[in-house]
């Protein structure tokens, strides 16, 4: 161990930790706040956006929902969003493949909130890099359509590790593919035995009742 | 491309604990990396050699003990598996549940003084 030497150091230290910081300025932001946030992920494509218009029209007219949407680059989403009347921010990623908790705590703190009782932050469209990085929300849901496949907790399991709801989406498509909702369901739930899974087609509007009464019974606790 | 993020943090701690310890040279660096966060060795390794350049920690290698996953099932206990399963590699029964796998640390570094 003298001068001139080869040493050990140890440091035992988690690598996301500047992140982690973020994420619970974040958790500690909302919670003051009272606001009830969810994290969607999900592959492109697989609904995110049409959730959050089926939540906007859901909570229309009881106020309170602000939207973040994350993108490696245009403002396509915020505009979709922005019809409906809403507070809406876009974030774009340029090269991350995933929202920073840092940015988006910067992007809350410019945003008016003070009416806001359900935040929706959509990530960028993957499976694998918004799953690694804690945004300090309530809950993470990840989507699934039916036309992905039914391995994708065996290709993507930290994301289905870490979500709270999994929400398998397009099931109106089931008859035109070969999707096995009960592979997907046993996956699921080995990953988190905690999970809730509901099944949807925004366009027949079956099953999303259940998942929206549901989200809005987790956003009423936190509401106090 | 999530290994950017990764090897700049790697980069962040290791140049600080160098300083920290008034070491000159970092020269390995070993990192516990779960199977869950799909790392990819060659492309952390790639970014951080780029990111580390001109820097304490040029040229310093990076060593990944990989975590296994831990699958517990009712019937044959628990075992370790190098990649996902959310069946028992055993009895290939559904009742299982999976644990560990996701750690993403720094264990130590080695250094020139």
């Amino acid at each position: 161990m003298g001068p001139g030497g080869n040493v050990r150091i140890d440091v035992e230290r988690s690598i996301q930790r500047s992140a982690d910081e973020s994420a619970a300025e974040i958790r500690a932001f909302l919670l003051e706040r009272k606001i009830y946030a969810l994290n969607l992920i999900s592959s492109p494509g697989s609904g995110k956006t049409t959730l959050i218009e089926a939540l906007l029209a859901r909570f229309d007219g009881k106020g309170g929902v602000a939207v973040v949407e994350g993108d490696v680059e245009t403002e396509i989403d915020a505009e979709r969003i922005r019809k409906h009347g809403v507070q809406v921010r876009q974030i774009t990623t340029r090269s991350s493949c995933h929202i920073q908790p840092s940015r988006l705590l910067s992007v809350l703190r410019e945003m008016d909130l003070s009416e806001t009782r359900l935040l929706l932050v959509e990530n960028v469209g993957n499976l694998v890099c918004p799953a690694e990085v804690p945004l300090g929300e309530d809950a993470r849901v990840v989507l699934l359509s039916v036309t992905e496949g039914d391995e994708k907790p065996l290709k993507y399991p930290l994301v289905f590790k870490t979500s709270g709801l999994l929400v398998i989406t397009k099931t109106d498509l089931l008859p035109y593919v070969t999707f096995d909702v009960e592979r997907v369901r046993r996956a699921a739930r080995a990953a988190n035995p905690a999970v809730e899974i509901f099944e949807v087609s925004a366009t027949t509007g079956e099953g999303m009742s259940a998942l929206l009464d549901r989200i809005e019974a987790l956003r009423a606790v936190k509401n106090g | 491309m999530h290994e950017l993020g990764v090897a700049s943090e790697i980069l962040d701690v290791a140049l600080s604990e160098a300083d920290r310890h008034a070491a000159k040279k970092v020269t390995s660096i070993r990192l516990r990396v779960g199977v869950l966060r799909a790392i990819e060795p060659g492309n952390l390794s790639f970014l951080f050699e780029h990111l580390a350049r001109g820097t304490p920690a040029e040229g310093a290698l990076l060593e990944i003990v990989e975590e296994p996953v831990r699958v517990e099932c009712g019937t044959c206990g628990v075992s370790e598996v190098s990649s996902i399963a959310w069946e028992c590699p055993r009895c290939k029964g559904a009742g299982v549940s999976v644990t560990g796998g996701d750690s993403l640390s720094i264990l130590s570094l080695d250094v020139d003084t």
